[in-house]
């Protein structure tokens, strides 16, 4: 028989503490804040009820800033006191920034580093980091408000395809704002978390992330509490915003409205594409009249317009899945984020293409904040982590530079996170003591096309001969995707260790260009590749004979050293000239030419070898006087 | 650390095989992964998320090891102590090579366009076919210690791995992706 439990006198025992914490979903448009009390996850509201903050920030002389509507009001009187979608800005140099702001309404601040720039407002000079933390501010304050307590932690999400830049300077933002970073989440993992733990769903699910500017797929296995991701993939220049340029040139044309419009009748065509573009989510078909036309648009006409923008989303969640090496039946859930996955179009071309319809049940515009919440309060220890964890991937290759200015990747994209690698280098030139190690990330092969993430030296290698050294560089990346690098000279075990700090990371349009390009230009860059290798045997075999006939020249005969010296000037042409094919022939020539001299050189070199001299004595005469 | 001493498959407590029963590796990684995962440390000291951190990303390098038929096979060469980077013509064979050459000029002289998509989709199931078939016998010939037999199917594999990659990107140039 069970035995009756009787609890203590004096009543229930305590309830165990609540921490509190909160997942917040910083977005380029607007931001969330949400929180699990008792057992549901609910979005944090202001004093107004209102759950979405506009990620817009006005700044004012002697005074707070003001962030949210406000902030948004004022951007009509005064804009260039006021900071919108600063995300976009997140890790970006100053020449970034510039060329981004095309209408001139920031004036960055001349003083700062290029690599750290600032917006001069009326309230001094403000970077991305200080104006995300003043968003952050705010709804710290909304949430501390809602829970009557101070917030012991706070998960915040971040794009999958941020890079360690913007993810650095997304943490540097959170803890600016005073908070405790439990975790950087990434935004479609956040949004299948929000899913996955509603349905106790097991299966491959699908986030398909189309926000106002920027657009992310990824696709994760679900088992057991276990979110894995298998591969993520994205456009980083395809948005909502673009089917509302579509949308505005079709109608341009059949309006025939004079070409170029002027700024102002652009803006106001833009807006008319946008309301239309909204009906169109409601409407089968909508009544268009602008200026002294109209007409009629259907929604099978709007997906006409869009189709090209649609294939693009669909050729990457092809590639996804490639990636991830799963077939189209492999896919159980496909889960939307982003308001414009309300579009009829989208949801019709998304469940075509997966051959089932995708879940709407959680608004697309709360679904990651949401599944941050979630993530928060495991994190703090309120809820079991038994059988619940994320696991991540990094979404661009991490690499470093080698001889040619050529990428060696060290841990490829869509690596489970954390992980650790190390690969060994060695030196380039005989008696190199220092070398300069350049950390990239992106997926191209030549160094020039991806983004520099930092550059240091590790200093006081034994001088020893080319390619005796060996360095082992380590490459560290951690849950919230952030890289650290360790570079250690194995003989001496001296290392050189940094924190990558990126100086600024790389844009959402660059992003995307490289690896684009890097799909478009798989081919020429293995013809760089092959030139840059071509060009660098050149240089070593050059270098190596210039050095040899400088210490051995007296074993060379005049037409001999004559021999070689055509022979580096043929080949230096060929270098010169960037054709491979000649190059490899002229450096095979050259090594032929001069084989009898590298053999005399050699039989010179035995033989003092072999009568007690040191080779790096015979070459340093000098110095082997001095030697005892 | 000590789990960082085990090799791969110690630390999955499998046997140290080509067959691996894909399932329950992935389940017994997750069970693991919930345990040293830096996230269930969220709230503890430096020292102890470094560890995690360590421990986490040495469970990852092996699940991705053990996961990957090419990469598994190559683990299994190095505990045997076979240098997989180096690689002797000799070791190769003949048959190889002409067999390599015949696929790749095939692949080569398909039409740029999407008329080749039968062509190669036949290819890619001969060729997975062919790997397969490599991957048996990588596996018997590990069973019975013949390294330099599995270490030419090893090679074997990678060839073929490699020409599959080349079609399936041929596949999606032509399909406009």
């Amino acid at each position: 028989m069970a035995l009756l439990k009787i609890s203590e006198p004096g009543g229930r025992p305590a309830a165990p503490a609540h921490s509190l914490a909160v997942g917040i979903d910083l977005g380029t448009t607007n931001s969330l804040v949400a929180c699990s009390c008792g057992g549901s996850v609910q979005i944090l509201p202001d004093h107004a009820k209102h759950e979405l903050l506009p990620s817009v920030v006005h700044y004012r002389e002697g005074q707070a800033p003001l962030v949210g509507e406000q902030a948004k009001a004022a951007a009509l009187v005064d804009p260039g006191n006021t900071i919108a979608s600063v995300k976009r800005l997140l890790g970006m140099s100053a020449a970034e920034i510039s060329s981004m702001d095309r209408v001139g309404r920031y004036r960055l601040d001349a003083t700062r580093d290029a690599g750290a720039p600032a917006i001069l407002t009326a309230a001094g000079p403000k970077d991305p980091v200080q104006v995300s933390a003043d968003i952050l501010g705010v709804l710290v304050e909304r949430a501390e408000g809602c829970l009557r307590g101070k917030l012991e932690g706070a998960v915040v999400t971040v794009p999958a395809y941020f890079n360690d830049a913007q993810r650095q300077q997304t943490r540097d933002a959170a803890r600016l704002a005073g908070l405790n970073v439990l975790r950087l989440l990434n935004e479609p993992t956040a949004a299948a978390v929000a899913y996955g733990l509603d349905s106790q769903d097991q299966g491959n699910v699908v986030v398909f992330d189309l926000g106002g500017g920027t657009f992310d797929v990824s696709l994760l296995s679900m088992q057991k509490g276990v979110f894995e991701v298998l591969a993520t993939g994205g456009d980083t220049a395809l948005g909502g915003d673009d089917f509302d340029h579509v949308l505005a040139d079709w109608i341009a044309s059949r309006a025939e409205l004079d070409k170029p419009l002027d700024a102002l009748s652009h803006g106001a065509l833009m807006h008319y594409a946008n309301e239309v573009k909204h009906s169109l989510s409601s409407d089968e078909t909508v009544a268009l009249s602008y200026a002294d036309w109209s007409a009629q648009l259907d929604r099978q006409q709007f997906a006409d317009l869009c189709k090209d923008l649609i294939t693009r989303t669909l050729n990457t969640c092809r590639r996804v899945l490639r990636d991830a090496a799963l077939t189209l039946d492999a896919i159980d859930n496909i889960v939307l984020v982003g308001g414009v996955t309300r579009m009829p179009i989208i949801r019709e071309a998304v469940a075509d293409f997966f051959g089932k319809p995708p879940l709407t049940n959680i608004d697309p515009d709360k679904v990651v904040a949401i599944g941050a919440g979630i993530q928060a309060d495991v994190l703090i220890g309120n809820k079991s982590a038994d059988n619940f964890l994320l696991l991540d991937v990094n979404p661009l290759s991490l690499g470093i530079e080698t001889m040619g200015e050529l990428t060696e990747k060290i841990i490829p994209r869509n690596t489970t996170v954390p992980v650790t690698r190390a690969q060994e280098f060695t030196t380039f030139k005989d008696s190199q003591t220092a070398m300069t190690l350049h950390v990239v990330q992106g997926e191209r092969e030549l160094v020039s096309d991806c983004r520099s993430l930092a550059r240091f030296e590790l200093r006081g290698i034994p001088p020893m001969v080319a390619g005796a050294a060996k360095v082992r560089v380590t490459f560290q990346v951690d849950a919230d995707g952030l890289l650290s690098v360790m570079a250690e000279e194995l003989s001496t075990s001296k290392t050189a260790q940094i924190q990558v700090k990126p100086s600024y990371g790389l844009n959402a349009g660059s992003i995307e260009q490289m690896l684009k390009a890097s799909h478009e230009h798989a081919e020429s860059d293995m013809e760089l590749r092959t030139l840059k290798e071509a060009q660098l045997e050149a240089a070593q075999l050059i270098d190596a004979i210039t050095t040899a006939s400088e210490v051995d020249g007296k074993l060379l005969e005049e037409h001999d050293s004559q021999r070689i010296a055509a022979g580096i000037a043929r080949l230096e042409e060929a270098v010169a000239e960037e054709n491979s094919g000649r190059i490899h022939e002229l450096t095979e020539q050259l090594n032929r030419i001069s084989s009898d001299f590298a053999a005399r050189r050699m039989d010179l070199h035995i033989g003092k070898a072999l009568r007690g001299e040191s080779i790096d004595d015979a070459e340093h005469p000098a110095e082997s006087s001095e030697s005892p | 650390m000590q789990q960082i001493n085990k090799n791969f498959f110690q630390l999955f407590g499998i046997a140290e095989i080509f067959e691996v029963d894909q399932e329950s590796l992935a389940e017994k990684y997750r069970g693991l992964q919930v345990e040293v995962h830096p996230d269930q440390f969220a709230n503890a000291p430096e020292s102890e998320k470094l560890r995690a951190v360590q421990l986490s990303s040495y469970l990852n390098e092996a699940y991705g090891t053990l996961k990957a038929p090419l990469k598994r096979a190559a683990y299994l060469l190095s505990l045997h102590d076979l240098n997989v980077e180096q690689v002797d013509q000799a070791e190769l064979g003949m048959e190889l090579l002409v067999e390599q050459i015949q696929l790749r000029e095939f692949l080569e002289e398909l039409p740029e366009d999407e008329s080749a998509l039968a062509e190669l989709e036949s290819l890619k199931s001969e060729v997975f076919r062919k790997l397969e078939q490599r991957q048996q016998s990588f596996s018997s010939n590990l069973e019975i210690s013949d390294l330099i037999a599995a270490k030419k199917n090893f090679n074997e594999m990678q060839f073929l791995s490699k020409l599959l990659k080349e079609i399936e990107s041929g596949e999606e140039k032509r399909m406009g992706y």
